[in-house]
């Protein structure tokens, strides 16, 4: 609990860092999804339903669209990463690379889907820049989850020693 | 084969989740525009966070700046003395003017007014959904903001509207960029009246000018009116970049607002309740 706790501060701290570097980063790289998906993969579809609710309603309480947009999204979102990633193997980078590509597009779609159906309005892709979210935060996501591992690896060698 | 509780234990959790969210989405409906108290409390939880990570980077940013980066500063300083003296200059004849007007008391009067009621703050967040919809500031109920109190960038021109929530320290601005603000304007040089919305882009659009209207122009800077009665009158809105006119009742007239949110940083809040303008 206090991991992932940590981890959802961590992003939220990561976002409001890169949103006062540029704005782009807001629409290029969706950190939140990134904690989802990492605990979805190590803990299951349920807790990543959970923890997807909790990283969307904090997106939500930001944003002055309709509260529970982002976190629907992200729970099926969640759920779907946990429940895939229990089913086929994603550890390789670029498997796991097409995964996280695959199911950032799914919220994508869902969170404009919701947002055209409840607000009558379409998202705003600034200038289609936020049609590379899926892309961008794929790469980092898998490039991340695959040092990941060694960094953890670094670090309690370091501690032992 | 009967329905197993425990074998689609993560399935109810997934629809309970969802069901919830729905509830809630519907909740906000005879709601309105005000924030329900779980979105009130995350926005209460985690906007320190974010005001303590930006207070932290401008420390870092003020240490370089005040210790390491000292080139410019006698240059800037040059320029910030010549520009005091030139607004003490304008200050003195917008008393002088002033006089004519009222007596000595009500000027001092007035002028206290504004002096207390004018806020500085610092934008620490943008909204996560759409840039251009809403910021957060570094500023709260603390600071005695409430909601409708007008913001407005450092020189002056109109950025938006506090909205709820308001929590003690960091509330949320509504951006006139956003396509459901509206604000009630005119135009500086004939005072045709319109209302701007924002476009959802950055930009805004000046609505309800017939087609046949001639007397609105590009380059024309716009006004509140203050007829909304949350917006003062008297502040610059925007300057109007193109004007075209097809099949339609209104003209399709774009404004391009003073601010634009990448440089969006320094803001002030005319911390006066909206009632005591008006």
């Amino acid at each position: 609990m206090t991991g992932v706790l940590t981890s959802v501060v961590a992003a939220f701290l990561m976002y409001t860092i890169f949103s006062r570097i540029s704005i782009y980063f807001i629409y290029l790289l969706n950190v939140f999804s990134l904690v989802v998906i990492h605990y979805a993969i190590k803990k299951g579809e349920s807790q990543g339903a959970i923890i997807g609710a909790l990283c969307g309603l904090i997106q939500d309480s930001f944003s002055l669209g309709i509260f529970g947009v982002a976190g629907i999204s992200k729970t099926i979102m969640g759920f779907a990463a946990g429940y895939i990633s229990r089913r086929i193997d994603i550890i390789e980078v670029k498997k796991n690379f097409i995964f996280i590509f695959l199911l950032m597009c799914t919220e994508l779609i869902i969170w404009s889907s919701l947002y055209l159906f409840l607000l009558s309005e379409r998202v705003n892709t600034a200038g289609g820049i936020l049609l590379f979210q899926p892309f961008i935060t794929a790469l980092v996501g898998s490039l991340f989850f695959s040092l990941l591992p060694k960094l953890k690896k670094r670090f309690v060698h370091h501690e032992n020693a | 084969m009967p329905f197993s509780l425990k074998k689609n234990k993560s399935l109810i959790i997934l629809i309970c989740l969802i069901l919830a969210q729905l509830i809630l989405i519907s909740a906000q409906v005879p709601l309105g525009g005000k924030e329900n108290y779980l979105e009130k409390a995350i926005f209460s939880l985690f906007s320190p966070i974010q005001h303590g990570a930006l207070a932290f980077i401008q420390k870092i940013g003020d240490l370089w700046r005040d210790y390491f980066y000292l080139r410019d500063v006698r240059g800037i300083n040059e320029r910030l003395s010549k520009e005091i003296f030139a607004l003490q200059q304008q200050n003195i004849l917008l008393q002088h003017s002033l006089k004519k007007y009222k007596n000595e008391e009500e000027i001092q009067e007035i002028l206290e007014e504004i002096f207390g009621g004018v806020l500085p703050a610092r934008v620490i967040g943008l909204d996560t959904g759409s840039v251009y919809r809403s910021v957060v500031i570094n500023k709260g109920s603390k600071n005695g903001l409430q909601e409708d109190m007008v913001v407005v960038d450092r020189k002056g021109h109109l950025v938006g509207r506090v909205i709820p929530p308001v929590s003690f320290m960091e509330a949320k601005v509504h951006l006139i960029t956003d396509s459901d603000s509206g604000v009630s304007v005119f135009t500086e040089k004939l005072k045709v009246p319109g209302i701007l919305n924002g476009d959802g882009k950055g930009q805004c659009i000046l609505k309800y000018i017939i087609a046949t209207d001639d007397r609105v122009e590009v380059g024309e800077n716009l006004i509140t009116s203050g007829f909304d009665g949350i917006i003062p009158p008297g502040i610059s809105a925007g300057v109007i970049t193109s004007i075209t006119t097809d099949k339609s009742l209104f003209k399709k007239i774009s404004v391009s607002p003073y601010f634009t949110i990448n440089h969006l940083d320094q803001i002030a809040v005319i911390a006066l309740e909206p009632k005591e303008f008006f």
